[in-house]
């Protein structure tokens, strides 16, 4: 008497792929073109895009009032390299907001393991992430001084447009997209909570600034008119604007002078590889 | 109050990472205090610039964030809030309750170091460190309220309230007289003018205005938050 079999195995299709492999390079660059739009909200929730909606809104606002001063009162209100120290605290509000945003879910839902069993690797997975992050912002400064510099060919001022000013400014908005971007990841890869991270890097942010602001200000009054200028540096905007004007010569936006240019490029620099180093070793451990 | 959920409050709040933050901006107050000591700059008007800058208008707003939301917007964000909201607690409670444990730990934690700090650099002068240390403990109990009502109604709590302090305190503060009118560190620094006698020091909001509408403002969070936690829906965003 032959049973009857209690489970079958049906063949429901399933088959391999084998079209192209594509291999690590896209994988890293798929992954970094999606955080890239996730930052400004694409591809997620409408909720999700009112933030970096409103933020660019802000960052526009200056650049709207700018032109139309030079359209109706012949005026240039606004130099370029300042433009970023002049709305620091909008950028540091979207760094704080989007940086989180596109490490502590991975962390929090635990799914680095799913990304690692493909070919990428931690490295890549980290490439991806600070590129991701280095281009939203540099777009986010970029995009609206672009907007004002054709404004101003356009209005056409006697003297010609400020095209080396523009292009320093370009120059130092990349400078402070590859600072800025990697404190936002390193600080925000430390907590897998949303909110935390978000306090974190605002956090730091309004430390920095608070503490460069009051020490340059202690130190001029005390006599030590030497120091003062490095006290401006801790404020991550700041080290940004010395390198731009290290750089490229342009004037500084605050205080009567940065420390040499080759210091603060030195110092900029050291951040940035903590920062980046920071990261590596975190996610060797949140990998495993 | 209910003491079983202040308690577990209390430990989700120092038991976790959220305590290096509570710990280390106070931490930075007083170390910045005995740096500025030590390359001399210990007077009066220094002491009232580090409270004005750092104390009141850096780490108060940064403390009351972290613990104003952090007291319940990250059990609502892992959805862990049911379990409390199925027991038979008042949710008017349960917002008073945690209102009580974020007030008291950003009192204690920006009162405190304000005072030390401020004692550091002016020793009992014109009683600026009991001004400032009064009014870090009056603006806590605002920003606790605030935040804690921000924790109820949005999932992005900590970025508006950081558009809050930075941007509408910070920035538009500082351009617009008017906005000052509408900021709870401008009151917290009104309480602290009222105290302290120093010369170097003038508050832009009247008492008669800030008391009051500090108040209100409190008064008014807690009530809304607590409706608000009587229909909350926990559905997530991305």
């Amino acid at each position: 008497m032959t049973t009857e079999p209690t489970a079958v195995i049906h063949d429901i299709g399933y088959r391999h792929y084998d079209g192209p492999r594509l291999g690590r390079g896209n994988a890293t660059m798929a992954l970094a073109v999606q955080s890239l739009r996730g930052t400004f909200g694409l591809g997620r929730a409408i909720r999700a895009k009112i933030m970096p909606l409103l933020l660019i809104a802000i960052m526009f606002m200056p650049v709207v009032v700018s032109i139309g001063v030079m359209a109706v009162a012949k005026e240039r209100i606004l130099p370029y390299p300042q433009y970023m120290v002049f709305m620091q605290a909008v950028i540091a509000v979207f760094l704080a907001a989007q940086s989180p945003y596109l490490v502590a879910p991975d962390l929090r839902f635990r799914v680095l393991p799913l990304y690692l069993s493909r070919p990428l690797t931690v490295t890549d997975y980290v490439v991806a992430k600070l590129s991701a992050l280095t281009v939203a912002l540099f777009l986010l400064t970029a995009v609206p001084l672009t907007v004002m510099f054709i404004g101003e060919l356009l209005v056409d001022l006697p003297g010609g447009a400020r095209t080396g000013d523009y292009l320093a400014s370009i120059g130092g908005s990349v400078v402070s997209a590859v600072l800025l971007a990697s404190i936002g990841v390193v600080l925000a890869s430390l907590t897998p909570r949303r909110g935390l991270g978000v306090a974190s890097v605002i956090a730091f942010y309004m430390f920095t600034a608070a503490v460069s602001g009051m020490f340059n200000g202690i130190l001029s009054s005390t006599g030590h008119d030497s120091l003062a200028p490095w006290a401006l540096l801790l404020n991550p905007f700041f080290l940004t604007d010395a390198v731009q004007s290290g750089l490229f010569g342009t004037d500084p936006s605050v205080g009567d002078g940065y420390p040499a240019g080759l210091w603060t490029c030195l110092i900029l620099l050291a951040e940035v590889a903590v920062a980046v180093s920071g990261i590596l070793l975190r996610y060797r451990k949140a990998a495993a | 109050m209910n003491g079983v959920v202040a308690e577990i409050t209390y430990r989700a709040m120092l038991g976790r990472k959220r305590i290096w933050l509570l710990v280390l901006l106070p931490l930075a107050l007083v170390v910045i205090a005995a740096l500025i000591g030590m390359i001399g700059g210990a007077d009066e008007r220094t002491a009232v610039l580090l409270m004005k800058t750092f104390a009141i208008g850096t780490m108060l707003p940064l403390l009351g964030l972290i613990a104003g939301t952090g007291v319940i917007a990250p059990e609502i964000e892992d959805g862990t809030i049911i379990h409390l909201l199925a027991k038979p607690i008042s949710r008017p409670v349960i917002v008073l309750t945690k209102f009580v444990v974020a007030a008291s730990l950003i009192a204690v934690f920006a009162g405190v170091s304000t005072y030390a700090a401020a004692y550091l650099l002016a020793r009992g002068d014109s009683g600026v460190a009991n001004g400032f240390a009064l009014g870090a403990v009056v603006g806590a109990i605002a920003y606790a309220a605030v935040f804690l009502l921000l924790g109820v109604v949005t999932r992005h709590a900590v970025t508006v309230g950081v558009i809050y302090a930075l941007v509408w305190e910070g920035v538009v503060g500082g351009y617009v007289p008017g906005a000052r009118k509408f900021s709870i560190q401008q009151w917290a620094q009104t309480v602290a003018d009222h105290v302290s006698s120093s010369a170097f020091f003038k508050a832009d909001v009247s008492l008669g205005f800030a008391l009051p509408a500090m108040l209100i403002v409190t008064v008014g969070a807690l009530v809304w938050a607590g409706q608000r936690l009587r229909s909350l829906s926990l559905t997530g965003d991305d």
